[in-house]
Formats: C-alpha cells, structure tokens, sequence
C-alpha cells in the first residue's frame, strides 16, 4: 500500500511541473498588466513603469518563470495584487468553505447515487428503472448554473424554505447548514447521474457472474447477494468515476460558488481572473490542481482497499 | 422496539429538516445590505474605491460633511470653522468627546495625522490632490486644527467631506502596518469594524458611544442598528432575489432591469435621487484628425438619440445627458440650457455636408483623404457594450463608422492613457461641476484624465481663476466659462446621468439616499426597523 502511494506521489510530481507551467502560461498571457492593477487607474505611466521594473515584469518569461518556481518551492505564493495579503492567507480562507461544500454534497449524493444505481439494476426494465434513468440524464445533461438559478426561484424565492446567499458559518451550525444545503444540492445533483448510471451498468454486470449464482443456489437472501456479492464488486469503477467526477465537482463549484456567492476558492478564482490578480489566479490554480491531484491519490487508494488485486500488482 | 426506533428516528430527522428550513430569527436591529464588489482594502489613502467609502463614511468621521442636497457643508467631527480672508488659513474647531472605538479620545493631532497621512507621497494616495496645495496642518491645541494653504481652494471643504480625509488613528495604523484597513480600522464612526472576509463579507457593530452625527441627520447617534453585515453578491439577479425574499434588507446594487420588478414588490420601496453627480460620456480626442473638426464633433454629438438611449437600454431608469454635469451640480450655469446639443440628425447631416464631408461609396463620410472612421476605446463588459453599439447606430445614420474597441478594466486604463485613438468612453463621480472641470480639463492633466487633449491656456487661467476664487460669484462666473467653452466646442458626449437607487425591505424606514462619492447610505445612521 504504501509501495502504490509512494508511486503515485512520484507520478505527481510531472503533473504538478505541468500545471505550474501551465497556470503560468495562461496568467502571463491573459490580457491586463499587474503593474496597472497594483498602481490604479489613475496613477501616471511612470509610476506603472516603476512598478514593472520593480515586479520584473520587462523580465524575459523564462526568468520570471524561474523566479515563480523559486518561491512557490520556498511555499511563498506572493501577495494579492488587490488586497496586499498574502495568497496563502486568502487561499486559506477559502479552502475550508470549499471543503465544506465538497463534503456536504458527497455526503448525499454519492450513497443516493448508488442507491439509486442499484435499485434500477435490480428493477432493470421496470417503471422504478426509468424513473431513475431519467433522473440522471437529466442530472447528467443540466447545466449546473441552470439548476443553481431553477433551485433559487424554487427553493428560495418561491418556497422561502432556504437561504442562496453567503455563507451562514461552520458546517456544524444551523446558519452554516442552511447556507449550504441548496449549494450541496445543486452540485450533488449533478453528481448523483453519473454515479448512478455507472452504478446501475456494473451492478448489472456483476450480477451475471458466476460467484453471484453461486450464492443464490446456496440460498442466501437475495438482499444478502446483492448487497454483499454484487454491490461490494461493482462498486470498483463506481469509486473511480465518483473520484473523477469529485475532481469536476470543482469545476461545478466555480459556477455554484459564483451563484450562491459562496466563499469558496472557486469564486476567489474566479474574483482573482476577473479582477487580473496574477498571483491571486495562479495561487487559485495551483490549489485546485493539487486537490484534483489528491483526489485521484485518495480513489487510487480506495481501489486497492477494495480490491486487493491492485496491491498486489 | 424496532418499529419505535425508526419512528423516533424519522421524527429527529424530520425537527432538523424543520429547523433548517425555518429562516434564522434575525436579531433584534441587525441588516444585511447586498452590494456587487468588495473594495482592494478599507484604508482611506489607498482606496479610490466606492465600496471603499461606503464602509468607510460608516466606520469614520470626517471633519465636515455634505448635506443630501449635495451642495450645503455641515459640521462633522468639527463642530464650526473660520476661514481667513485670502482663503489661505482654513481653522478647524473640533467636537468635544469624539473617540475612537476603542474608547480613546480623538484628538486634533489625529486630523493632523490623518490629512497629513493622506497627503504624504509615500503614502502615494492617488487622490492627494483632492487636499489641495497644502502648506502645513498644524494643531493649536487638543481641539483646534489649522489647515494653509499655498493657494486658495474654494472646494476644500467639499472635498474634505469625502471619504479620504476621514480620520484614523495614528497606533492602530502603526500597528496593523500594511494590514490597517484589512486586518482592522479605529474610527470615530457611528460603527466599528468587527470581521472583514475580502470578496464574501464585511461586518461593523453599533459604537455605543457615538452622539457626533451630522446635525442634518435626525438621529445623531448611536445608530439604530446593532450590527450591519456588508455581503457581497456578485450575480445581480440573486441581489435582486434576496431583497426580495427579506435575506438582505437593503442595496442599491439593482441592476435596472429589475427596478420596476421592486417597485411592484408589496415588501419592498425604491427610493431615487436625481442628484447623484455619476455621468456617462464619450470624450473626443481633439487633436486626432478624425474629430479634429469642431463640426464633425457637433455633428456626433447631434446624431446621438440619448432620449432612446435611455429609455432602450436602461428601461428609462436614468437621465438622458446633454451637460457634461449633473445641471444640480453646484456651480453649474442655467443660461447654458440652451446652447446643448440635442438629438437632430438632419442638422447633423446638414453640418457635415455643409463643412464638405462627402459620403462614399459605402455611405461613410470622408474629406481630404480621411474617413470618418474614429477608433474608439471603451471598457469591456455589458455596459459599455450596448452604450458604444447604441451610438454607433446613431452614427452610421450621419456616415460616421465608429470603430469600436473593447477592453478589460485592467488593460483599458493603460489604453486610454495613449495617443491611439479618437473616442473614449467613461464614466465619472464628482462633487460639484468645479471639480468636474478641474479634473479633465486641465492643460495639466493630459494625457490621462484629460485624454481629450485639450490644451487651452484660456481654460486653464479660467480653473485656476475658479479654483482660488475668494467669493462664490467669481468662482460661479469662471466656471460657467469654462462650461460654455467645452460645451460649444463639443469635446464630449454626454449620455446620461445615472441617478441613485436605494431599494429596500418596508420593514426599514425610508432611507434617505445621498450621493457623496456614490455612498447612498452614508453613515447608516437613519437606518431603522419600524416600529
């Protein structure tokens, strides 16, 4: 176990290279001059120019990518054009919201995602299955800024039951709660699609095997196969897709985030892109490919708990 | 037992599904107000921001403020003023028992700090000059302040009601360093700074000690609410939604689309004022040889229907503009009504053909090898997108094609600091029309924020004149030159003046808008829950 997750921190290492160059990359030649952005509107041209210079923006890109390199490996990501504090200080504050919003939407949509896969495996073909196949197209297909808006109007406008702006607080306070429930909704039911399509096709698959007949004529409850000897092997490219799909669920977050003006560190990306605060954008960037990095170290983790075949290699 | 399990069960699930969705009992005097942007830091001499200075006006004092009409100074922190006869000596009499929220008295050494501060280059406030030429500021003692300067300035003590010359606190400053305005503020505001998450939220409490309010406000303190939450909420269908729905109970971010939506709202009152001194333009670069021509310019400005502009585009929601001010701006002269160029594109096309622009084969108009063809700069994004499309409609009916350049915020004031092109547009707060003309069209200010070029030394006398006048007449008179100058040489397009729109819950009492630097809730302190 620990031979694979040395490996895969290693594999790591390139695509981290990557995404640094690339966040660079897309910063650097993004319209909007830092220099501009730090000195204002209305400060004259030579107070910009003095700015560059001090900034090393007249640089060639190769010596400023170096100087990058330089200090995120000393773990200083630079100040906020905009703010003046530190990114990781801003970075900081941002994760947290996003994890909570992370957490508050699998914890409900992975388990009915699943729930739902299997119950239209086993009713495979009858009204229950196309219910539930028709959810998940239409989770599948639905833009999230779409169901972020219908649940607002819904939700929120019409029903008043729950808040759409800010953030209440902790996840374990009631404001926090409510905060949060129609953004974990909205992004969960993006979610729950996939996971149940993948989930409904592999149970399907598994449930044609010969260890599951093997259990049915040792009489074993059919409940018991299903949960036990079905579920437990179709779950393999289940956990896959629910780590790729986690490591999108970022993605989606940018959107909710934006919408329900959610603190989160997609919105700070997005705020940081917006607002042309480089090291802002490139600190934003370089946290959401880490956790997509460590998102797929976690899956790869899981699948060898789950199938010990894969420790084995 | 098992069937009582699960029902206990369902019924403990089903209280905290109910308590989630039953809406948080808001405390007794506590507001959320919605706005669209968060400001880069709440430090009044790094910050040029509005969102700066509606924070600010709320946590701070200044030494005077402006009345609602826009136009009469009351006392602030200084209870009453004198100033010398050759407007050089402006002295500052301060109110007795002004803290700070940390229960410290404030005292004329911190106005002293604070304006000096202010003006300091190291500080490098892109504002400085809004102080005028100052010679020193100086305390006489614990209450009085004296302020010389090198030259009159007759609109010091408007511009000493801004947000910039609010007064801070010398150890706190020290103290955050470069955190003061982020991390922390002591003021000597009717609120005080309690949490700042930049781009979510910003919260201030009540300052239980504060009786030092404007005198033109009914209530001089404290405020009637304990705490006020400042939330930033980027989408403007979702601000308009939560004033809606009571999760915020007040903004004057509504985009205008949604204002007639509010009015018909049984919760909700819109309040506008007239009197917001925010003007939209496009400004000609005079010297460039496209609308080099005074004619071509009149022209452009006569094709431009600013009435269908903004009826079409903003739902009729603000002001068509024919004056480059607000016509309620202090210092601004009537007899000029009738010399504005309105909307007559037959006399625009007359003019043109008439000073010999022919038009082409393709309908656009050119004369000794130049076409009528301006290049124009203006900001990315939905406003300026349909401003710049609507007028370049207009000017394609006189054979004028405009050339519509389009840039992001960042990049865009560099762009309009160049030579590179004929048209630019822009939008502008100002206090009063002297201001106004000070600021872009001074020979001085070229070529960024006088991008037009122009360079008259007549213009120039005329400011200077209007700038040091000793008596309001000489000022008025020096200006309404100036005004009828430009106006006639037509440097601009106005389009319109946008008013302000406070819109908010009818569980609030009215609140009456003001328009100082775009602050529409000043100092917060005639906000109230009705009875």
């Amino acid at each position: 176990m620990i031979e694979t997750v040395a490996n895969r921190l290693l594999l790591s290492i390139p695509v981290l290279f990557g995404v640094l160059i690339l966040g660079f990359a897309l910063v650097t030649l993004a319209p909007g001059d830092p220099a501009r952005v730090m000195a204002g509107p209305a400060a004259p041209p030579e107070v910009v120019a003095q700015i560059r210079d001090r900034m090393g923006l007249d640089d060639p890109v190769v010596v400023q990518f170096l100087r990058y390199l330089g200090r995120v490996a000393e773990g200083d990501l630079g100040r906020s054009l905009i703010s003046n504090r530190t990114v990781t200080a801003e970075l900081g504050a941002a994760i947290v919201p996003t994890v909570e919003l992370m957490v508050a939407c699998l914890v409900w949509s992975i388990p009915l995602g699943i729930a739902m896969g299997t119950l239209a495996a086993v009713w495979r073909g009858s009204i229950v299955d196309r219910i539930i196949m028709t959810i998940s197209v239409a989770g599948v297909s639905l833009p999230i800024f779409f169901i972020c808006l219908v649940l607002i109007q819904v939700v929120g406008v019409q029903w008043r039951l729950l808040p759409f702006i800010g953030r209440g607080g902790p996840l374990w306070t009631v404001e926090g709660l409510r905060h949060i429930a129609l953004p974990a909704l909205s992004l969960g039911l993006i979610f729950i699609g996939p996971v149940a399509r993948m989930t409904r096709s592999s149970v399907l698959e598994v449930l044609r095997l010969d260890h599951v007949r093997t259990a049915r004529a040792k009489g074993l409850s059919e409940r018991r196969v299903i949960l036990r000897h079905g579920l437990r092997n179709a779950l393999i490219p289940v956990v896959t897709l629910i780590g790729l799909q986690a490591g999108y669920l970022l993605g989606g977050a940018v959107v909710t985030e934006t919408i329900f003006s959610y603190p989160g560190i997609g919105r700070l990306a997005v705020g940081a892109i917006l607002s042309s605060d480089f090291p802002l954008a490139q600190g934003a960037i370089l946290v959401l490919a880490l956790a997509f990095i460590l998102i797929n170290l976690i899956v790869d983790v899981l699948y060898a708990l789950l199938d010990p075949r894969v420790q084995r290699r | 037992m098992k069937p009582t399990r699960s029902w206990s069960r369902g019924a403990a699930a089903l209280a905290a599904t109910t308590a989630l969705c039953l809406p948080a009992l808001a405390a007794a005097q506590e507001i959320t107000i919605v706005r669209e942007v968060d400001s880069n830091n709440y430090d009044p001499h790094r910050s040029t921001a509005r969102a700066a200075t509606e924070v600010l006006f709320m946590i701070g004092d200044t030494l005077v403020t402006l009345e609602p009409d826009m136009q009469t100074i009351a006392p602030g922190i200084a209870e009453s003023w004198d100033v010398s006869d050759d407007g050089l000596v402006y002295t500052f009499h301060l109110k007795e028992g002004v803290q700070f929220c940390d229960g410290k008295e404030m005292t004329a050494d911190d106005v002293v700090y604070s304006l000096e501060r202010w003006i300091d280059p190291e500080t490098a406030s892109p504002v400085a000059w809004r102080a005028g030429d100052v010679e020193s500021i100086t305390a006489i003692d614990d209450r009085t302040v004296e302020y010389r300067l090198d030259a009159p300035f007759t609109e010091l003590l408007y511009q000493l009601t801004q947000s910039f010359a609010t007064v801070i606190d010398r150890e706190n400053v020290e103290e955050l360093g470069e955190d003061f305005g982020i991390n922390g503020f002591n003021g000597t505001g009717p609120f005080c700074w309690e949490s700042w998450t930049p781009r979510d939220r910003l919260v201030i409490t009540r300052h239980e000690a504060y009786d030092w309010g404007p005198p033109w406000y009914e209530n001089q303190g404290p405020a009637h609410m304990e705490r006020i939450s400042w939330q930033i909420v980027p989408e403007e269908s979702t601000r308009t939604v939560a004033l809606m729905t009571g999760q915020t109970q007040v903004t004057q971010y509504v985009p205008h689309i949604a204002l007639q939506q509010l009015r018909d709202a049984p919760n909700i009152e819109v309040q506008r004022h007239d009197e917001a001194f925010w003007t939209y333009f496009m400004g000609f670069k005079v010297d460039r040889e496209t609308v080099a021509d005074e004619d071509v310019r009149r022209a452009m400005n006569l094709a431009v229907d600013q009435e269908a502009l903004a009826e079409d585009l903003f739902f009729g929601e603000v002001e068509p503009a024919y004056s480059y001010v607000s016509t309620a701006a202090l210092d601004w002269d009537p007899e000029l009504e009738e010399h504005l160029l309105r909307h007559d594109p037959e006399e625009a096309n007359r003019i043109l053909d008439e000073a010999g622009w022919e038009r082409g084969p393709d309908g656009v108009r050119q004369k000794d090898g130049v076409r009528l063809e301006p290049v124009t700069y203006v900001f990315a994004g939905s406003t300026w997108g349909k401003i710049s499309e609507a007028v370049q409609a207009d000017l394609l009916e006189i054979g004028v094609a405009m050339d519509i350049h389009a840039f992001d915020a960042t990049v865009a004031w560099g762009q309009m600091a160049t030579q590179d092109f004929d048209i630019f547009g822009m939008s502008y707060p100002y206090i009063t029309a002297g201001e106004a003309l000070n600021l872009y069209f001074r020979s001085e200010n070229m070529p960024t924020p006088n991008r037009m070029n122009w360079d008259d030394e007549e213009t120039d006398e005329l400011l200077q004149a209007g700038k040091t006048a000793l008596d309001e007449e000489e000022r008025f008179s020096n200006y309404a030159q100036v005004l009828r100058k430009v106006h006639d040489a037509a440097v601009w397009i106005p389009l319109y003046h946008e008013p302000m729109y406070i819109a908010h819950s009818t569980d609030l009492e009215p609140v009456q808008p003001h328009n100082n630097y775009g602050a529409g809730l000043y100092k917060g302190l005639d906000l109230r829950f009705r009875d």
